[in-house]
């Protein structure tokens, strides 16, 4: 469903929304973030992108799986914390931001599908924000397979028309959003079709930043796991680890128990990110570690973004956001890793 | 919604078992579930154990899949988890979820003679699969079981290896002399290129420490065995088990899930990092 809204009637489009959790980027100081919003009136579209993806309303940073206690009598009780089914919707997604989330739809699917992300995820809409102008300088969508146009995984893409918004739908969450507000849309003219054309294709011009020859980067990494090639350029990490937790497409985390009394014992089992630039990621009990240095880290987030998970699921574990870019405090820079990495030896 | 693996089944620990002492404790635990359960597993499986408020542990389950009347894990103190667990009492409840992970090929195997090679806590995996063998001893050839440890106190299952003599070769070792022990003196590896198994339609299966399972395969090449005829466990820090929360990964294997089992052939295509 392909339709027209005029800016000035975005506020109440989202209003008749209301049955719904909604979340939009606020500004907060310096930074966009996702937020749930009351009051529609005070809401645009007009920001860059949120520090934090979408990833973190599907996928909590923490969450509860479970409760346990004991009685007075010492019967131990376990009870399951599913999340609330509410149906949300998410405005203002990326498209890359949105692409992360079907490749995070592939770890948490498969054999055990995870209950805590699919509730979530299956209740909620995503409404699309295209990049007629990037959002970072570091954006490099084009590159693994993205533009700043794609609709994958969205339910809408909105694309700013100048006084105006083009909001296509692709699936039947989306039309429902569409149709609870009927009257706001109008399709779109000739002209307006052409427009969107026009802002699609120079859009594209504006992305500041690429990756040369993307597709040879995984077989050349494969053959690249004992190279000193890691050393060399993990050697300024400070293993902050703000690179894997801004990812849109990181999945890693830990579970541990939290207490809040001990006897009787009462607490909660958590899950929390958790982050392969860490020493403790991977070390043993015994204090072995089969990742015992910075380089072995580094490797293992290229290799898995570019190599595993290319063989895995045939997608680049990467849709370009270019947020791990921008905030390393010691600039290592994905692309340039992956370009040297391609031309190294050579 | 699909079934929440994440949600363990409360079990009551039946009966505990002080294998070895010292500074390396290890305790046999049975553990029966609270509520009738539907718990199936096969050979090289592990279980999530849960002690609440403290978190969890994957084990491997080393009672024969056969039994039905408990899940039996032997487990050596090291942190927080195993811990506590060595101070739990009979009838304390735990929590397990499970079970994950491969299994040995034990069907592929019939017919053949099988040896077991263990190490320390190693011999855990292998209990359960050894003895699902000699419950159907008749499907498979000859079985035989080098198993060593540091001192003849480090030794687990004691009493059921004495057992086991007498339904086939058992084979021990420590690695340094002490007086009484009338067995093999030296580590494990060297007591396999001693006893000398032949590599004739046979499976060897060895799990233990890293190094020895290293210098174990290296044994058995010498001895003419071949990469798909050698099979051991893989251990990593786990915390999900089902191939989600990341960190156990060798390249593109999750040893959670795909793991802990693999023939020798297909571990070495994998990359060196464990
Ligand atoms: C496939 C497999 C089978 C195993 N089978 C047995 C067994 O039969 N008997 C036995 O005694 N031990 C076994 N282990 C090792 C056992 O899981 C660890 O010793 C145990 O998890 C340490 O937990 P902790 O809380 O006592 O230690 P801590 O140091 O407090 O560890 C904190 C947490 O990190 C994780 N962790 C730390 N080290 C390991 C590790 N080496 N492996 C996996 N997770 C770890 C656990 O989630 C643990 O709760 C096995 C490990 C694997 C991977
Ligand atoms: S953000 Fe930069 S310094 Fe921090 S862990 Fe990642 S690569 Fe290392
Ligand atoms: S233990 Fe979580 S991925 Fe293997």
């Amino acid at each position: 469903m392909e339709k027209v809204l005029s800016k000035k009637a975005f506020p109440q489009w989202v209003k008749k929304l209301e049955s719904y959790t909604m979340y939009l980027p606020r500004k907060d100081g310096d930074f966009w973030n996702y937020e749930v919003i009351k009051n529609p009136e005070i809401i645009d579209l007009d920001y860059l992108n949120t520090v934090l993806s979408p990833k973190k309303i599907i996928f909590p940073q923490r969450e509860v799986l479970l409760e346990f206690s004991t009685s007075n009598e010492e019967e131990l009780k376990i009870n399951e914390v599913l999340p609330e089914e509410a149906q949300s919707v998410i405005f203002g997604v990326r498209p890359c931001d949105a692409k992360a989330l079907t490749l995070t739809d592939k770890v948490f699917g498969g054999d055990f599908k995870d209950p805590y992300y699919w509730k979530r995820r299956n209740s909620t809409a995503l409404v699309g924000l295209a990049c007629n102008t990037p959002p970072s300088p570091n954006c490099f969508c084009l590159s693994v397979d993205g533009s700043p146009h794609s609709k994958e995984g969205l339910d809408i893409l909105i694309t700013d028309l100048g006084d105006k918004y083009h909001a296509e739908s692709f699936t039947k969450k989306g039309d429902d959003l569409l149709n609870l507000a009927k009257a706001l849309f109008k399709n779109p003219t000739a002209k307006e079709k052409k427009d969107l054309e026009k802002i699609q294709a120079e859009s594209k011009k504006k992305i500041q930043r690429q990756i040369k020859d993307t597709k040879k980067i995984p077989p050349k990494l494969k053959d690249m796991f004992d190279s000193p090639f890691w050393d060399e350029e993990s050697l300024s990490c400070i293993r902050c680890g703000i690179c894997t937790y801004l990812c849109p497409t990181c999945h890693c985390f830990d579970i541990n128990d939290e207490v809040t009394s001990s006897s009787p014992i009462k607490g909660e089992r958590v899950r929390t990110w958790d982050n392969c630039q860490f020493p403790d990621f991977t070390m043993h009990s015994s204090g072995h570690n089969p990742r015992p240095d910075k380089a072995a880290r580094l490797r293992q987030r290229i290799l898995h973004k570019f190599q595993y998970f290319v063989e895995l699921y045939k997608n680049y574990q990467c849709t370009g956001c270019g947020r791990c870019i921008s905030k390393c405090p010691v600039g290592i820079d994905i692309i340039e890793v992956l370009e040297k990495a391609r031309d190294y030896g050579s | 919604m699909d079934h929440n693996t994440y949600i363990p089944k409360l079990a009551k620990i039946i009966e505990i078992k002080e294998e070895v002492g010292g500074a390396r404790p290890i305790k046999t635990f049975r553990t029966q579930f609270l509520s009738t359960n539907n718990f199936s597993f096969h050979s090289g499986q592990c279980a999530m154990l849960s002690v609440f408020g403290k978190g969890e542990s994957i084990i491997s389950i080393s009672s024969s899949p056969l039994l039905k009347d408990y899940l039996q894990f032997s487990i050596l103190k090291m942190g927080r988890v195993t811990s506590s667990l060595h101070e739990m009492q009979v009838g304390d409840i735990i929590g397990i979820r499970g079970p994950y992970g491969n299994s040995f090929p034990v069907e592929d195997w019939k017919g053949k003679n099988i040896i077991f090679i263990g190490g320390g806590i190693g011999l855990a995996p292998i209990w359960s699969v050894l003895n699902t063998a000699l419950s159907i001893k008749k499907d498979y050839g000859d079985l035989m079981l080098i198993y060593g440890a540091r001192t003849s106190k480090d030794l687990v299952f004691q009493e059921e290896l004495e057992e086991l003599r007498k339904r086939m070769p058992v084979h021990l070792s420590i690695d340094v002399e002490e007086p009484d022990w009338k067995e093999f003196v030296g580590f494990v590896p060297q007591n396999v290129t001693d006893k000398k198994p032949s590599p004739k339609n046979a499976i060897a299966i060895t799990c233990g420490p890293p190094i020895m399972i290293k210098f174990v395969i290296k044994a058995l090449e010498g001895l003419g065995f071949k990469d798909e005829q050698i099979y051991t466990t893989v251990e990593n820090k786990m915390k999900c088990g089902i191939g989600k929360c990341g960190r156990c990964n060798i390249g593109v294997h999750y040893v959670c899930k795909d793991g802990p089992v693999y023939s020798w052939a297909e571990f070495k295509k994998l990359p060196q990092e464990y």
